[in-house]
């Protein structure tokens, strides 16, 4: 327990990120709420919808489902590659006995390559005419059948938008889950191995559970972060070709900034919002649910 | 807590109306020679050109030649040349009331929007104020107009729209230049037999897809029909509509455009036409540097010529009506305009048009004669003699018509029914309900 004089320096000096803070992020988003009531093409006078907006996305508008439904498979793609990934390097690293800097560092380079560069350097990859290097690996194995464009074919192009993505963010959590890897007690390992438990047991019943606090973090993380997904998308293929790859969050944006229709867009980010929270406690709730069984 | 809730929303609520409110002027903006003191200061112009074209480059100079006799006086050009991202700049600027002294727009409902509102000086009015407005091509002007007539943005490009082709390829395909629109089809799978791709198109881009969706309608019901189309007067699922979308999806169905042209980017198309890749190449004159001159490929130089928009069996146009826009207009902010401002425009207008053909490109005006450059081919001069022999209609290109939403739609829609991922009927289905929900607001 600290004294009071003490609890009093806590309190002011935590004032300040809290207005930063509540300036930032609830503002806007009260913002948008209160903006999702309206019908407002930014120069003109706002005009009261009440739950208009709302009975519109919900009810009637065919592009936000498929941006949400897309939303959902970007999702569920970029966390298999990120934290499936990161889990599988980091547990391999820890194995590694020379280089493990040099893995580290060629793993996390994506992370800190500017999103434009990745998102043109993909289009390049996946391009077919000129051919890119996706192709071509095709090509030169033999599975030429496999060839063609991928931002282009509706069956392709969520799943080639969301690999960057994926493939960008696996270093820094492959980090966060190495260190805590590392922390796992070796006394506890040592013993399981004496008793004779199988590396799939290892990992299993004593590393898993033991770095389960820092798996929840990073889940959330990467769940909140494949939520927002945005630049990565929208510079490659901005949502097509049709709505092929139309995320929630690059619906918004152009329902705000194409259209014009800043009332509808605020209504979007208002369900974005709801989406994040709403997956994180999800989150919590399950994996939870799980420790205590 | 409770009451940490209510006075951010409270916050919120009177941060909103403040910007709401915010919006009016009280200038007039009919009122082009403001009266009073020139008072030197530093104005500012937000565009959307290319940074170091011969637009920007010519009005530095005309700046800096207008300090000279007025110290003090600087035009800050900030240009953002992606035309999306300063589509939104440009709405985020207006919806603030932040709109600088200049500022470049298409003719766009949004654009009519601001000038209803007063917020854009007459441009008409200004140019006769200035005795220039004679001097302008009056296809140039045109194009900067509201459905209604009214000008109030100023040009300063014209440019023609082209189907550059490779005759070359063409022989190897055995097809000749398409005497119709309807044709164009049946080229292509020639083309693609011969191992060719027949059209290069930025894709990437939408609005060079879209040009072709205006072809048939214009050669069939003449200008009208997208201002008609727009407002929901007009429908794809009538007879022109339908020829459009059935056009569009033959044009498909040939395989008109390279593999993969959604996600191909502007510098791509125009490589794979200029290294002898592909049969045509869709664009205007602002490429002629690229496409006529000597800085060309000399392995396909010789084999470079161009076809102007073909027409059809029963076409209301003429074969010299196509596609000739005067670029991105620029507007003048009523709120800002004053002495100074008029001043500069009086000074930068009068020297632009003699200084901008001297680059070898086609002024809005008809006053200068171009200066076609020393390593030009023959194919430059040739191209830049069209502009003397155009008819009266021209041919809109329909993302500066639509609004907004419907624009957007219509670009994503037709990628699919090129790629063959929808069919014509669906395409239509979704094209007029979209319109249906779309344009009353914005052309109440």
């Amino acid at each position: 327990m600290l004294p009071n004089r003490s609890r009093t320096s806590v309190l002011v000096f935590l004032l300040p990120p809290l207005l930063l803070y509540s300036a930032a992020v609830l503002f806007p988003i009260l913002q948008s709420l209160f903006l999702s009531f309206f019908s407002w093409n930014g120069i003109s006078d706002m005009e009261f919808v009440g739950l208009d907006n709302y009975i519109r996305m919900f009810a009637t508008d065919d592009i936000f489902w498929r941006a949400f439904l897309n939303a959902l498979v970007y999702l569920a793609i970029c966390l298999v590659l990120q934290l499936g990934g990161a889990l599988a390097v980091a547990s391999l690293l820890t194995s590694l006995r020379r280089g493990r800097e040099l893995v580290k560092t060629l793993y996390l380079l994506p992370a800190v390559i500017s999103t434009v560069a990745i998102a043109f350097l993909f289009v390049r990859i996946y391009s077919l005419e000129p051919v890119g290097l996706l192709n071509q690996l095709f090509h030169w194995v033999g599975l030429d059948s496999l060839e063609r464009p991928w931002l282009s074919d509706v069956n392709t192009v969520l799943a080639a938008v969301s690999a960057p993505e994926g493939w960008r963010f696996t270093g820094l959590y492959m980090l966060i889950i190495y260190a805590a890897l590392l922390a796992v007690p070796k006394e506890l390992e040592e013993a399981a191995v004496l008793d004779g438990a199988s590396r799939w047991t290892l990992f299993t019943k004593i590393r898993f559970p033991y770095i389960r606090p820092v798996w929840i973090t990073t889940t959330i993380m990467a769940t909140t972060y494949g939520l927002r997904g945005f630049d990565i998308p929208y510079l490659m293929t901005n949502g097509g070709p049709g709505q092929s790859s139309e995320l929630l969050t690059t619906y918004m944006y152009k329902t705000a900034f194409t259209s014009t229709d800043f009332g509808y867009a605020s209504t979007i980010s208002v369900f974005i919002v709801v989406e994040c929270l709403v997956a994180v406690g999800l989150i919590l709730f399950l994996l939870k649910r799980k420790a205590d069984s | 807590m409770k009451n940490l809730f209510r006075a951010a929303a409270c916050a919120a609520v009177t941060a909103l109306a403040l910007t709401a409110c915010g919006g009016a002027s009280s200038t007039d903006p009919s009122n082009v020679s403001p009266t009073g003191e020139i008072k030197p200061r530093e104005i500012s112009w937000l565009l959307s050109r290319p940074a170091d074209g011969a637009v920007i480059n010519i009005m530095k100079k005309l700046a800096d030649d207008y300090a000279k006799d007025h110290p003090g006086f600087e035009l800050n050009l900030i240009t953002t040349p992606d035309r999306p991202s300063y589509i939104q700049k440009l709405e985020t600027l207006a919806a603030a009331n932040k709109l600088p002294e200049l500022f470049d727009t298409d003719a766009t409902p949004f654009a009519q929007e601001l000038a209803k509102q007063g917020k854009m000086v007459d441009a008409e009015k200004l140019l006769k104020s200035l005795n220039v407005y004679d001097d302008y091509r009056p296809g140039a002007l045109d194009y900067q107009r509201f459905d209604d007539g009214s000008l109030y943005m100023i040009p300063f490009q014209f440019e023609l729209e082209f189907i550059w082709y490779n005759k070359a390829l063409l022989q190897k395909a055995g097809v000749a230049v398409p005497t119709s629109l309807d044709d164009i089809p049946a080229m292509c799978t020639a083309l693609r037999s011969a191992g060719v791709t027949p059209i290069a198109i930025d894709g990437q881009d939408q609005w060079p897809l879209e040009r072709y969706v205006a072809y048939q309608p214009f050669r069939e019901a003449g200008p009208d029909f997208v201002q008609k189309l727009k407002k929901g007067e007009a429908k794809f699922s009538d007879p022109v509509g339908q020829k459009t979308v059935n056009w569009m999806a033959e044009l498909g169905k040939a395989k008109c455009f390279q593999d993969g042209f959604s996600a191909q980017g502007y510098s791509d198309a125009q490589n794979q036409f200029t290294s002898g890749q592909a049969a045509m190449y869709n664009i205007g004159t602002w490429e002629l540097p690229s496409l006529a001159t000597e800085k060309l490929d000399p392995a396909v130089r010789n084999d470079i010529d161009f076809f102007t928009l073909p027409t059809t069996a029963n076409s209301v146009t003429a074969a010299n009506e196509f596609v000739s826009p005067s670029g991105i207009g620029m507007a003048v902010n009523a709120k800002t305009y004053d002495p100074l401002v008029s001043d500069f425009l009086k000074f930068a207008l009068e020297k632009y048009p003699a200084e901008y053909a001297a680059t070898g490109a086609l002024s809005p005006t008809t006053d200068v004669e171009t200066v076609v450059p020393a390593n030009a081919t023959p194919l430059y001069r040739k191209a830049l003699d069209q502009a003397d022999s155009l008819g009266s209609k021209q041919a809109m290109p329909w993302d500066t018509q639509l609004d907004p939403t419907t624009n957007g739609r219509l670009q994503q829609e037709l990628v699919l029914l090129v790629q063959g991922n929808i069919t014509p009927e669906q395409f239509t289905e979704t094209m007029d309900k979209t319109i249906a929900q779309n344009a009353p607001k914005f052309f109440k």
